[in-house]
């Protein structure tokens, strides 16, 4: 017994031990009259991947969009709280959005690659952001980028014909190709592969699988199956609120709220 | 969660393993009450008929096998539907072993009563009881998710284990007193030492079926009282442990 209870301590200091990229603390977000997000406090570990659940309008697309301040372009979207990224709250005074955006990349629901050559896709962000000092740095850029999204193989005899006319699963993979160009910490997912096929949805799990060594990620989903399948951190939002956050396998197997048990196995209405 | 699945048919197929889980343990209940009968009454057609019946439960288990194994494939259970599925498999197998041992109580009756009567047989029918009961309150904290009852059951085994190992110091005695009787003995020592395992096999389901209602197994050890695996008894007739 004795030493069950210095394991279970030696897990939770690993467990503290683990670094929280992004401290949520206290977030409310208004549409106008309407409250998005209710008192949301949120920590997101570094070099893991985080899932977000919850039924349609529960806020967990709202709550990704705060991470890179997309909301700033929303009409009468006002954020309350604080989101702080190692440390510094993104909605001081201080902070470059711009600058954000680059270290807080995101890929969206449908792929939306430029309508440009494969290359100027990935090459646009270091470009804007003038990562690279010569040609020879953004073709380095570029292929890197690519060989980290897996697809170099796929597109390195064609990198100057159009990303629009690549496959579904592939547009996808050059978005977060094009993410990874602006050497980002953080990358957002907004349900990346609902327009995939099992397969590309397949290549893209693997791929944000294997980008988790250097990155972290936050993905919106509303597959159960994938939320179980990629993420180590789970959070469940509903009406506003993070109703259960946690470790994925522990939310899956035995949900400690029962909005979260009803959701996940179907009951909710 | 006490609302149903907004698929209807998701909460149909759970109830029908829930059903065939509870008809399998009313089963081998009836199985050990037959086999435990066939022995007092000495009626070896009673015990052919429980060796007989024995299939039912098998195909029962077949049946929550291949129903657990359709949802897992269709339906990707998770949470507590997860762990009912899970908890189904592991519970259908232990029952399946309990009918097994109730079909051996049988098949060494019919061995015993091709000789004479022999007395020492009271305590098995106490046993067969005991652990009936504890089948029955395991069948019902099953179907009313009560975790509570299946603690109770799970801790109730060590009465079961105290009167196996006076029946087995008893029947060691009668064996050295009389070794005409060590072939009827040793089949009534296997034939106790099958409702000890069936009372085990009850903490079993009793341990899966808190699981399936907290999401986790009991962690304090499980107390336990056979110790007929560590006793010796002497020519002169005294015990060592």
């Amino acid at each position: 017994m004795q030493i069950q209870q210095i394991d279970e301590q030696q897990a939770a200091r690993q467990g503290d031990a683990a670094e929280m990229i992004i401290k949520t603390r206290d977030v409310d977000v208004f549409y106008g009259d309407n409250q998005a997000l209710k008192h949301v406090s949120l920590d997101i570990p570094k070099h893991q991947i985080t899932s977000l659940i919850g039924p349609s309008g529960c806020g967990k697309s709202t709550y990704l969009r705060c991470i890179n301040r997309m909301n700033d372009t929303v009409d009468g979207c006002r954020v309350e709280g604080e989101i702080l990224l190692d440390g510094v709250n993104i909605y001081g005074p201080e902070v470059d959005e711009v600058l954000l955006r680059a270290r807080v990349g995101m890929v969206f629901q449908k792929p939306n690659p430029f309508p440009k050559s494969i290359y100027d896709n990935i090459a646009y962000g270091p470009r804007i952001h003038g990562l690279a000092a010569n040609k020879d740095e953004l073709d380095e850029i570029v292929l890197t980028s690519l060989e980290k999204a897996g697809l170099i193989k796929e597109v390195q005899d064609r990198l100057h014909s159009s990303g629009t006319g690549l496959s579904g699963g592939q547009q996808q993979r050059l978005c977060i190709a094009r993410a990874l160009a602006v050497r980002p910490d953080i990358i957002l997912m907004d349900e990346p592969c609902s327009a995939l096929d099992p397969i590309a949805t397949a290549k893209v799990e693997e791929l944000i699988d294997e980008l988790k060594e250097n990155y972290t990620i936050i993905i919106v989903t509303h597959s159960m199956q994938q939320a179980a399948r990629i993420s180590q951190k789970t959070a469940f939002f509903h009406l506003g609120e993070i109703v259960e956050a946690g470790d994925t396998e522990k939310l899956f197997t035995s949900p400690s709220d029962e909005r979260t048990q009803g959701y996940i196995t179907g009951r909710f209405g | 969660m006490s609302s149903g699945h907004i698929v209807k048919s998701y909460d149909e197929e759970l109830e029908s393993v829930r059903n065939t889980i509870v008809e399998m343990g009313g089963l081998a209940e009836s199985q050990l009450e037959a086999a435990v009968r066939s022995l007092t009454e000495r009626n070896s057609e009673l015990a052919l008929k429980t060796i007989e019946a024995d299939k039912a439960v098998d195909e029962l288990e077949h049946s929550v096998d291949n129903m657990a194994i359709r949802m897992l494939a269709l339906r990707s259970p998770v949470a507590d539907d997860l762990r009912l599925v899970i908890s189904a498999l592991k519970i259908a197998s232990v029952l399946e072993r309990v009918a097994d041992y109730a079909a051996n109580i049988a098949k060494r009756v019919i061995a015993l009563n091709q000789g004479p009567t022999i007395a020492a047989t009271s305590t098995i029918p106490r046993m067969g009881a005991m652990v009936r009961r504890m089948i029955d309150d395991v069948l019902t904290a099953y179907s009313n998710g009560d975790a509570e009852l299946a603690y109770d059951v799970w801790v109730r085994d060590q009465e079961v284990d105290q009167l196996y190992n006076s029946m087995f110091r008893e029947l060691l005695t009668f064996m050295m007193e009389d070794p005409r009787s060590i072939t009827s003995c040793t089949h009534l020592i296997f034939m106790a030492k099958n409702i000890e395992r069936m009372g085990d096999h009850m903490t079993n389901i009793a341990e899966i079926i808190i699981y399936q209602v907290n999401g986790e197994m009991p962690r304090e050890p499980r107390p336990k009282g056979d110790k007929t695996s560590v006793t010796m008894i002497e020519n002169d007739g005294s015990e060592s442990n």
